[in-house]
């Protein structure tokens, strides 16, 4: 009880420090004031800037608050069906890994071609809520005690009552550990969304018009915001979902991907026809998607096209010199800010399991910023790094620290204590702990951090490219947009999210290779 | 002591065979090749008689218990409960079972737990009301209805299992190592309980246990097991009075039968 309060006490006593260095530092020293503005200062012209705020907010949180209702209706639908047919979930797998790592600036464009009003913004924030909260309802329905399953068999029930009496309610905490993770996902879903879609409220337009003013305390006060909504999102479904887990026994939100289930069933000619079905799906969703909604084919071509465009005709080869020259500007700079990320995280895991303080300290703080929506760190990379690559890099680094921080931290911490003190047995310290015990135990951990992030470390270049630095893909999309170049559009948007799936999909190749040895 | 191995078995005439297996195996397939879990055997148990199957791990005992409760199909010879197939058989309620692990669901307190089976099978629960409090009473946790599994003890948990067992009022009783994960005294205690409840109601009961003690004083007849492939090595029966006392423990005939018990389990063709 009094060890609970002092620590409360230590860290209200850290936070009050660290305001007190910001605000002397951000109003006495003259980077200070154009780098960190004073809190004092974030304030006052916020208070100034309040109706500005009420309007923007209002959008934003009604666009996202309905993407997250749309969104998660969706993926609770689809991991029902899922779970009663695991053949399904294996023919959807291209569909649902490609909604999983599109970086989903490219796709706001393309939804404004079909959609008016605020529902670009609304679906693309449904569309990224949906694999996160579908992939948590998915693990919690197929997380059946076997023992429970058995019973119910041996009292002659079938998958009906299992489903009503069982998976329904031990699914709940999994449910709301999605919800929770989804929730700041369609915030930034809706502000990605407001960049491309042009419209005049919202975050997304709200930063757009900030940025060329150059007045730090406003672009502060703009991520600062973004932070505070989608961080009250996540807190929404904090105290239900843990007050569910408490009822229902330890569920975790595990860092397996679902579809590695179901992948291991069925013969060789099985499997390759799912693939191939898995593949062609998304394609023919799109293909469905153009000649559905009769939108003009010089506006919204279909795959064929798209393809052709890039191969085919008089500006076949200018199109492909133009996407050829931003990759060769995005692809490096993704990659290093993936590596560096990643290995930023694994060095400060480490450290924190050779000096367990440190991880006391930055766990709740990288907790919180793995929620953060990504755009909410533009002003700040912006006034620190300015508008070069090295923003472009320290906006990947950013994105993929955090979460990856958490999970290798997660990793670290399911290492069996009695592994750990065998090592301590036989007189090794901390060091030899590290190397022989907790690095190889978390290796899937590892994996399962660089397969989440990946396809964020693209998005987060994606974004300062369009943003800052009017270089690489991301700027090529945005010139594309305002130029009505719609073929290039949609190869753009195509090439980034092969890209991101490929990437998603070569760390789970290395992973099974070496963690099935 | 009376020596009986499954040919020479003899079923009393009048006396109504509950359970019949027949020439039942099962192979189960492994990355090394197919593995003999149970080589075809056969089985007869009266009506009324408790069971018990031992052997080490590996004899097959709960890969029986369970193609019983038709949660695995043989892959020849058959199986009869009162001559249906297990899978119509446990339809019609008739079945009860509790494993090693007592699969509570977490979030039901411990009256919603024992009349799950009731909610599976389509009956209604309200009538039976009292019954269910009668069976929690039986298994002795009068007062802890409305407890979650999370705030009982382990043993608690079991004997909760134990009254699921019985809510349905079954005709064969199915017991999958219910007391492996308790200590010895708690052991002890629950077997004195179940010799109870079972003497209250003479359902015809199969226990695999790894417990000697457990089977010879709870048992008619023990059937023994061996691994590699799994098979009955011998049938034992188990000649005490019921019912059974907590003196019986310390009987030497009690110790003698133990021994008889022991040196089956390692004879001849046991696995090593």
């Amino acid at each position: 009880m009094s060890g609970a309060t002092r620590e409360n006490a230590r860290i209200v006593f850290g936070v009050l420090v660290v305001l007190a260095i910001w605000e002397f530092l951000g109003s006495q020293t003259s980077w200070g004031v154009a780098m960190f503005p004073a809190p004092s200062r974030i304030l006052a012209q916020a208070f100034a800037d309040r109706e500005l705020y009420w309007l923007h907010g209002l959008a934003t949180v009604r666009t996202a608050t309905i993407g997250f209702v749309f969104g998660c209706a969706a993926a609770m639908l689809a991991a029902l069906l899922f779970c009663l047919s695991p053949s399904l979930e294996l023919a959807f797998r291209g569909v649902n890994i490609a909604l999983f790592a599109m970086p989903a600036i490219v796709v706001g464009p393309l939804l404004v071609l079909f959609f008016n009003g605020d529902w670009p913004q609304t679906i693309l924030a449904a569309l990224m809520v949906y694999f996160p909260a579908m992939s948590a309802t998915l693990l919690g329905l197929r997380q059946v005690d076997p023992r429970l399953a058995d019973l119910v068999a041996a009292y002659g029930g079938g998958e009906t009552k299992l489903m009503l009496h069982v998976r329904f309610r031990g699914a709940l905490p999994s449910l709301f550990a999605g919800f929770r993770v989804a929730a700041p996902l369609a915030v930034l879903g809706a502000v990605l969304g407001e960049f491309g879609s042009g419209t005049r409220w919202g975050f997304g337009a709200f930063l757009l018009s900030a940025l060329p003013q150059g007045n730090p305390a406003r672009l502060w006060g703009i991520g600062l915001a973004a932070s505070l909504i989608a961080l009250a999102g996540y807190a929404l479904f904090l105290l239900p979902a843990r007050r569910l887990a408490a009822s229902t026994s330890a569920v975790t939100l595990s860092a397996v991907s679902p579809a590695a289930i179901a992948v291991s069933s069925g013969g060789r000619l099985r499997r390759i026809a799912f693939a191939l079905v898995a593949l062609a799906l998304p394609f023919l969703l799109w293909w469905l998607m153009v000649t559905l909604t009769k939108v003009s084919p010089i506006i919204a071509p279909g795959p064929v096209q798209t393809i052709l465009f890039l191969f085919e005709g008089r500006q076949a080869s200018a199109a492909r010199h133009a996407l050829g020259l931003a990759l060769g500007q995005t692809l490096p700079v993704a990659a290093l800010g993936l590596l560096a990320g990643l290995a930023f995280a694994f060095v400060l895991a480490a450290l924190s399991l050779l000096a367990p303080a440190l991880a006391r300290a930055l766990m709740p703080v990288a907790m919180v910023a793995q929620n953060m929506p990504l755009v909410a760190v533009v002003p700040i990379v912006t006034l620190v790094f300015g508008r070069g690559v090295t923003a472009s890099v320290f906006m990947a680094v950013l994105v993929v620290f955090f979460p990856a921080y958490v999970l290798l931290q997660q990793g670290f911490t399911t290492v069996p204590r009695a592994a750990s003190d065998l090592v301590a047995t036989y007189g090794g310290g901390r060091l030899k702990n590290l190397v022989f015990v907790a690095v190889p135990y978390s290796i899937g951990h590892l994996f399962a951090a660089a397969r989440l992030v990946a396809p964020q470390a693209l998005l987060g270049v994606m974004v300062a490219e369009w943003l800052l630095t009017g270089t690489g893909l991301g700027n090529l999309l945005n010139v594309s947009r305002g130029g009505l170049d719609y073929d290039m559009i949609w190869a753009g948007a195509l090439i980034s999210i092969l890209i991101s799936v490929a990437a998603y999909e070569a760390v789970g190749l290395i992973e099974r290779k070496v963690v099935r040895r | 002591m009376t020596y009986m191995t499954i040919n020479t078995s003899p079923t009393p005439p009048e006396a109504a065979v509950d359970l019949i297996i027949d020439q039942a195996g099962k192979t189960f397939p492994t990355p090394r090749g197919p593995v003999v879990a149970l080589a075809p055997i056969s089985l007869k148990v009266t009506r009324g008689s408790f069971v018990a199957l031992i052997g080490p791990s590996g004899c097959g005992k709960s890969t029986l218990l369970r193609m019983v409760a038709g949660l695995e199909q043989p892959d020849d010879g058959a199986i009869l409960i009162r001559s249906k197939h297990p899978e119509q058989f446990r339809k019609e309620g008739e079945l009860g079972i509790a494993f090693q692990d007592p699969a509570l669901l977490p979030w039901r307190n411990v009256f919603a737990n024992v009349a799950f089976p009731l909610q599976i099978l389509g009956r209604p629960i309200k009538p039976n009301n009292e019954k269910i409090r009668a069976l929690i009473d039986l298994v002795g946790l009068k007062g802890y209805e409305d407890a979650l599994p999370s705030q009982l003890s382990g043993g608690m948990r079991q004997r909760v299992a134990i009254a699921r067992s019985l809510v349905s009022d079954p005709s064969v009783l199915l017991l999958d190592e219910p007391f492996g994960a308790l200590d010895q005294i708690l052991r002890r205690q629950m077997n004195l309980e179940l010799q109870r409840i079972w003497a209250a109601r003479q359902t015809t009961t199969l226990l695999v246990t790894h417990g000697i003690d457990e089977a010879v004083f709870l048992a008619d007849e023990v059937v023994v097991m061996h691994a590699k492939p799994g098979r009955i090595a011998e049938i034992i029966k188990v000649p005490f009075a019921r019912p059974r006392t907590p003196d019986l423990f310390s009987s030497p005939e009690f110790h003698a039968l133990c021994d008889t018990l022991t040196a089956a389990l390692h004879g001849p063709g046991a696995a090593a």
